[in-house]
């Protein structure tokens, strides 16, 4: 009987060595730590200030000694009594502490810091005391915004975006249809096809820059089929005459965000595509058959036994879309940059634009457009997971 | 139409259908194709009006080799594997722990917890930007790739949160539990019980957040000013900037930028799907 009281006891008790070990690691770390924030005073003390090329090594060091200090200070939790006699309660935030605390400072918080900045007039910048130079202006930014043509053409656009993009998932669902074959080969094509969606934006943009050049691009190429001959100069060098002049997409403000959007489709058919291929495989042949007894072919097997099995695919699919079109930016700022005239300007660029680019600084500003735009995308967040709630609760 | 098997039908329709799969495909990789065949030709004949007949002489190496030799591509390469890799490991890592935290354990913060770090995941850039290059100014890491890798890390533990969430939980639970009641610690359990059975998650994630990384391009134009900390994707950028109409060199410069995540792709492409399709199949 003794032993065993004894030995619950000794499961519950502060290990002194191990908490012992932990605090002295975490107390040297926050010294370094204090000491290694005072640069200057350290290279003083070893007696050299210029040769270290500071910025980096600091932070370095200041990374290595923070990342040793958490790890003392969980070990040092974990030895406690209150720990032990509470582990099931404790230990999840011990797991979480890391990954939880980064992106609350990097993700949460600064949703919440931009807000507060739309209220402001600031550019960026502190005083040499570290001040902040900003001042309050109320809901003044906001009332700008309701005067720009540019934030109406880049909410118009963003609008166009959103509904554009939207074809992505019809046509993903076909093309997904056309590969869900089982010929020889298929895997291959099936990796070709989803191919554009693993390149970055930023290249896909100069593709299809190029390809829209009405000089030497795809397109003009196609163009000349029917609109150009070639003919012989009286220089006798060879030269193209057109009797319409190819179309400058990129070049035309009527026609800009269209090609924008066209380019951007094309990886993002084949993402769509990829998760219907996926949804499609899992497609119960048992329901297939029964379908075909019941005499369903073609479009009305599609649209009342496939689809309905599909339905977890393209609620992802339409996720995802959204939330690509309101993303809009790599493709904008290698394409076009916003022009012509600022017609193709969606509201995460003319945000970019105001608030850093071209040397504005309005960052007050720009955290009034990043606002506007993170509301819109609040309503789809919000959808998704109301959407996983639902799922959530049936689950338990 | 689906679902009507291919082998099904009539043997005209077969060949049909297989002489329609490399014309698709075709029409479909067209533009990149054009644009492979832009980056091995010379110039003179872009300048000739010979897009697409035919190169008067393969260069292949020749411009692949001007685009290294004229530009700091190579840097633009080294820099972005210091910035994808690095991110990957952090970001995959914190998932795990995190992950675990809110797949095993029944606390009432649990759900709202994993909520947070979903919507987190899906906020637009632009409202995280002034804030997140005001925390680096403060931090004097503005301008430096860990600065960037510290993002990174912290943006896509959010995916990579959602991902091993649901991962984990899909894992037996009596596991756990049988695991807890023989007297196992909970980091122990978390490294030696969980930890072995979510690497195919991991596998899948690795592969899926070294390409989004790879791929940034936003994050890299804000944070990051100096020529010599570009990664590739704002490299190119550049670059197509300074060879103004030299379209065969900038061919072959986004080509390049283009080709890790592609060799990335096609080794690891049972991952990355799976990786990418995470949700679609059930419900």
């Amino acid at each position: 009987m003794a032993t065993t009281e004894f030995d619950s006891h000794d499961r519950f008790a502060t290990s002194s060595t191990q908490v012992a070990i932990a605090g002295i690691i975490l107390a040297t770390c926050l010294f370094i730590l204090y000491f290694v924030v005072n640069t200057a005073m350290v290279q003083e003390l070893l007696g050299y200030t210029q040769r270290m090329h500071a910025r980096v090594p600091t932070f370095f060091v200041r990374l290595v000694v923070v990342i040793i200090a958490i790890g003392a200070a969980l070990y040092l939790v974990t030895g406690l009594s209150v720990y032990k006699r509470n582990k099931v309660e404790w230990a999840p935030w011990l797991f979480l502490a890391l990954g939880l605390g980064l992106f609350m400072i990097y993700v949460i918080i600064p949703i919440f810091q931009s807000m507060s900045y739309s209220f402001t007039k600031w550019d960026g910048l502190y005083d040499i005391d570290g001040n902040w130079t900003g001042e309050w202006v109320g809901l003044h930014n906001y009332k700008i915004l309701l005067d720009d043509p540019n934030f109406y053409t880049s909410l118009k656009n963003n609008i166009l975006w959103l509904v554009l993009y939207m074809l992505a998932v019809p046509i993903g669902l076909f093309i997904a249809l056309f590969l869900n074959q089982t010929v020889r080969g298929i895997r291959i094509y099936k990796s070709l096809f989803f191919f554009p969606f693993v390149i970055s934006q930023v290249v896909v943009g100069l593709i299809f820059t190029w390809a829209y050049n009405p000089e030497f691009g795809l397109l003009s190429e196609f163009w000349s089929w029917f609109f150009c001959e070639t003919k012989e100069n009286i220089m006798g060098n060879l030269t193209r005459v057109c009797s319409v002049d190819p179309p400058s997409i990129l070049g035309n403000e009527h026609t800009a965000t269209y090609g924008i959007i066209a380019a951007g489709l094309w990886p993002q058919i084949a993402y769509c595509m990829i998760l219907y291929l996926t949804g499609l495989n899992n497609v119960s042949p048992d329901q297939i058959e029964a379908g075909q007894l019941d005499g369903a072919k073609g479009w009305k097997m599609l649209w009342y036994v496939v689809l309905p099995q599909l339905k977890p695919a393209t609620f992802i699919a339409v996720v995802v879309t959204v939330i690509g079109a309101l993303r809009s930016f790599d493709m904008i700022a290698t394409m076009t940059q916003g022009g012509p005239f600022g017609s193709t300007n969606v509201l995460a660029y003319y945000m970019y634009d105001q608030a850093v680019g071209e040397g504005v600084g309005r960052y007050g500003y720009g955290s009034a457009i990043a606002t506007v735009l993170f509301l819109i995308m609040l309503v789809y967040i919000s959808y998704f997971l109301w959407r996983m709630y639902q799922d959530e609760k049936e689950a338990k | 139409m689906f679902p009507t098997p291919i082998e099904k039908s009539t043997s005209g329709k077969q060949w049909a259908y297989k002489l329609a799969l490399p014309i698709a495909l075709f029409f479909w990789l067209l533009p990149l194709l054009a644009i492979f065949m832009t980056s091995i030709r010379p110039a003179s004949d872009i300048a000739v009006g010979n897009v697409f007949g035919f190169p008067s002489s393969f260069q292949l190496f020749q411009n692949y080799g001007e685009v290294f030799a004229k530009t700091n591509a190579l840097q633009y390469l080294i820099n972005t594997l210091l910035i994808a890799v690095p991110s990957m490991v952090l970001s995959v890592g914190l998932a795990c722990l995190t992950g675990y935290a809110l797949a095993i354990y029944r606390f009432k913060w649990a759900l709202p917890l994993f909520f947070l770090f979903v919507a987190g995941n899906f906020v637009p850039f632009q409202i995280l930007m002034l804030p997140v290059v005001d925390i680096s100014v403060k931090m004097e890491i503005i301008n430096t790739v860990p600065g960037l890798v510290l993002f990174h890390a912290a943006f896509q533990t959010g995916f990579c949160t959602l991902f091993m969430r649901n991962f984990i939980k899909a894992l037996p639970y009596e596991l756990i539990e049988s695991a807890r009641l023989e007297g196992v610690g909970e980091f122990k359990i978390f490294w030696y019980l969980v930890l072995p059975l979510v690497k195919p998650a991991i596998a899948a994630l690795c592969v899926l957040i070294f390409t989004f990384i790879w791929n940034d391009f936003f994050w890299a134009t804000v944070l990051l000013q100096e020529d010599s900390s570009l990664p590739i994707t704002v490299g190119v950028r550049t670059l197509n900037g300074e060879f103004v109409q030299q379209w065969h060199l900038v061919s072959a410069a986004s080509l390049l930028a283009a080709m890790p995540p592609v060799l990335m792709f096609f080794l690891m492409q049972k991952h990355f799907i799976a990786g990418l399709t995470l949700g679609a199949t059930k419900g």
